[in-house]
């Protein structure tokens, strides 16, 4: 790579909605290419994901941090929201019920992420539309999202379809804004300690 | 979706306060089923950090004095709280509610604390914005017709050096000083102290060190001892970590604390990998033991109306039988009071918190002030943390403490308001963990985090004994809050 890793930017971007939305899938489709059509069970074990992607010919590294299970008695805590660049929220096109709990979670989103993070709603599980099992139409998803100045589009972790969509477009968004990419830039500010890079010294310091 | 009901959980963790949220992290490598609850609807309990709403719930639940009569006498651990703004606050510059995080746990944590040590080796590091805390100042009273002043405290060697305000034989003596703390505790210099330990620690600078009388109050006020009567052996120990800890991190401070809330932001990341690990967090619930059999597992009753079994419950006590408090008031002013987060030393991070000591009696006053940049507050104004022990007239201390130092920072003519405050009493627990048996279930309460202004290591003892409970026959110290990353360092590429 011609750019030596420190000097590519690091976007946040967070995944949120409700249990069952297909939060997980979609981050495990895009990221490792990976689908379990029998995988229902909440997630465990996945902290964030990394991805390398470009936009508009420049580098940038994508950290998709999943809900750990924390949305299922909406428990996710301020410091989730933390320095997120952009909120990807997930809603099953084929749940009623999960599109009508959005209003809340763009509520969350708005009070705890930055006032000018890039929203984005995504209608989940397209592929049941073959079989007849859409319950939210396009227009409706569309229409609340821009009621919400999100983006919008509708994916299918089972077929791929639209999968690089949402990150893809997410990036665009966030790289437009210069006062929300400054903060993604490392060592952008004189405030942060980066006890990451004296961790490894520090840990074989201490004898404990 | 799986039911929480029907089988026990290894444990149940009841608060989500610092040590219970260690612990969750300390129990999230481990193949333990962990629900995790809390009765409010915010992480951090005794430590969370306040949105100006969540000051005022704060304040009403937490607003009376005592509870409970005679022998009994039971007192919830915070107390006395309110909440005060002027009429015109929002006028005067109060932002929105969510614009404030109120930390209840501002300590600052030195650079050597076994909490940094294990939040690295946990990896939990990664998601807590740290920052420098800056320089320590004595408050210096009007006298001679001159105003009133902070006087920043010179604290490493070369400071003390290039000092301007202490004549050259006081530069000596202190030099001498500094130079025997840190190596007090050694066979060496034991001696020179040992037989006065207990004593208190002004008397051993006059007749060890010949230090004048403004050094010994520098020298006192760097103990950070609230009751004022720092004793030889813990004072040594104190300036001995406060020097220590100088540079670990980088140049020119001793000690960090994390953005956003202080230990409330700790206690929320570790919950996170908590979760990660497959706990399951619930807020807002409450959780009360019920009566079990001797042979039984203890059952606890949600405020859901769930009943679940538990093989351990690890809590918080939330109240104690001692008198002893301090009292806390947490003011936002409107003032950055820019001049006491300057970089004084080259390459140092530009620092967003600094300590302030003021004399008062029967204990002295000590003030944290903290910069927009720990993102308490919004930009242009400060959050002012006084911390003194609780006597009747505390509260009136702390006002007034807060006044003379916004003056001593700004000029006796500065008008800075104060834009809202919170005041509280926290009582000072024994720092031991109690256990009990419930039926076949071990139960385990924390004690509140010691009532100090640094953070403690021996706080962290009594989540490892929890971790110890829980962990029970699989208990292999090696690997107590020693994790790797959990995400491979990097996907594969995309460009």
């Amino acid at each position: 790579m011609a750019v030596s890793e420190d000097s590519i930017p690091v976007l946040k971007v967070l995944i949120i909605g409700p249990s069952g939305a297909g939060k997980s899938a979609l981050l495990l489709r895009y990221c490792d290419n990976q689908f379990d059509p029998e995988s229902s069970t909440a997630t465990i074990g996945i902290d964030f994901k990394s991805k390398h992607l470009a936009v508009r010919g420049k580098a940038y590294k994508l950290n998709v941090f999943d809900t750990a299970g924390q949305e299922r008695f909406r428990t996710l805590s301020t410091s989730y929201y933390r320095g997120a660049h952009g909120v990807i929220l997930v809603y099953d096109i084929s749940s009623r019920a999960s599109f009508v709990g959005m209003e809340k979670w763009i509520d969350e989103a708005k009070s705890n992420a930055a006032p000018n993070a890039i929203l984005y709603l995504v209608g989940s599980k397209l592929d049941k539309v073959a079989s007849g099992g859409r319950a939210v139409s396009y227009e409706e998803g569309q229409a609340f999202a821009e009621a919400n100045g999100a983006l919008f589009c509708e994916v299918s972790a089972k077929t791929k379809e639209n999968i690089k969509r949402p990150f893809v477009e997410v990036v665009d968004q966030i790289v437009q804004k210069p006062d929300l990419l400054a903060g993604a830039v490392p060592r952008s500010n004189n405030t942060t300690l980066n006890i990451g890079n004296l961790g490894n010294d520090y840990s074989s310091a201490c004898p404990c | 979706m799986e039911s929480l009901g029907d089988e026990p959980w290894d444990v149940v963790i009841v608060g989500t306060g610092l040590q219970q949220s260690l612990l969750a992290l300390a129990l999230s490598r481990s193949k333990k089923r962990v629900l995790h609850t809390d009765p409010n609807d915010y992480y951090g309990q005794h430590e969370a950090a306040l949105t100006l709403q969540d000051a005022e719930r704060f304040a009403a639940k937490y607003a009376a004095a005592s509870s409970g009569e005679g022998d009994e006498k039971k007192q919830s651990v915070l107390r006395n709280a309110t909440v005060w703004k002027p009429d015109d606050a929002e006028a005067q510059g109060l932002k929105f509610p969510r614009a404030y995080s109120l930390a209840l746990a501002p300590q600052i944590i030195h650079t050597k604390s076994k909490l940094l040590s294990s939040l690295v080796s946990s990896r939990a590091y990664r998601q807590v914005e740290f920052l420098a805390v800056g320089s320590f100042y004595v408050y210096e009273p009007a006298k001679d017709g001159s105003d009133p002043k902070l006087s920043r405290i010179p604290s490493s060697r070369e400071d003390v050096f290039s000092s301007q305000s202490i004549p050259a034989r006081s530069k000596r003596s202190l030099m001498k000083f500094l130079k025997f703390v840190l190596e007090f505790d050694s066979d060496d210099q034991k001696p020179l102290w040992e037989d006065h330990a207990d004593a208190p620690l002004t008397d051993f600078l006059t007749a060890q060190f010949k230090l004048e009388d403004g050094l010994k109050r520098y020298v006192v006020a760097l103990t950070m001892a609230l009751d004022g009567k720092a004793s030889v052996r813990p004072g040594l120990a104190a300036i001995n970590r406060h020097l220590t800890s100088l540079g670990t991190f980088g140049p020119g401070f001793c000690a960090v604390y994390p953005k956003w809330g202080g230990l409330s932001e700790v206690a929320q990341v570790a919950c996170r990998a908590g979760a990660v690990g497959g706990g399951i967090y619930m807020l807002d619930t409450g959780a009360t033991p019920k009566s079990s059999d001797e042979n039984e597992k203890a059952s606890l009753g949600l405020s859901n109306d769930i009943t679940v079994q538990a093989n351990s419950i690890v809590s918080g006590q939330e109240t104690t039988t001692g008198d002893q408090a301090i009292s806390r008031l947490v003011a936002v002013v409107k003032s950055p009071l820019n001049s006491l987060f300057q970089v004084l030393v080259e390459g140092a991070p530009t620092p967003t918190v600094a300590v302030v000591a003021l004399q008062s009696t029967p204990s002295p006053i000590y003030a944290l002030v903290h910069s927009s940049d720990t993102g308490e507050c919004p930009v242009g104004q400060c959050v002012v943390y006084l911390t003194t022990m609780t006597t009747n007239g505390s509260k009136n201390e702390l006002e007034q403490a807060l006044t003379m130092l916004v003056k001593a920072v700004e000029g006796e003519e500065s008008t800075s308001p104060c834009l809202y405050q919170l005041y509280y009493e926290q009582a000072i627990g024994d720092g031991k963990p109690t256990t009990e048996k419930l039926g076949a279930t071990s139960a385990l309460s924390f004690p509140p985090l010691s009532a100090t202004l640094a953070f403690e290591d021996s706080d962290l003892e009594a989540v490892k004994t929890a971790w110890s409970l829980v962990m029970g026959d699989e208990c292999d110290e090696e690997t107590y809050l020693v994790f790797e990353d959990r995400e491979g360092a990097d996907a594969e590429d995309d460009v």
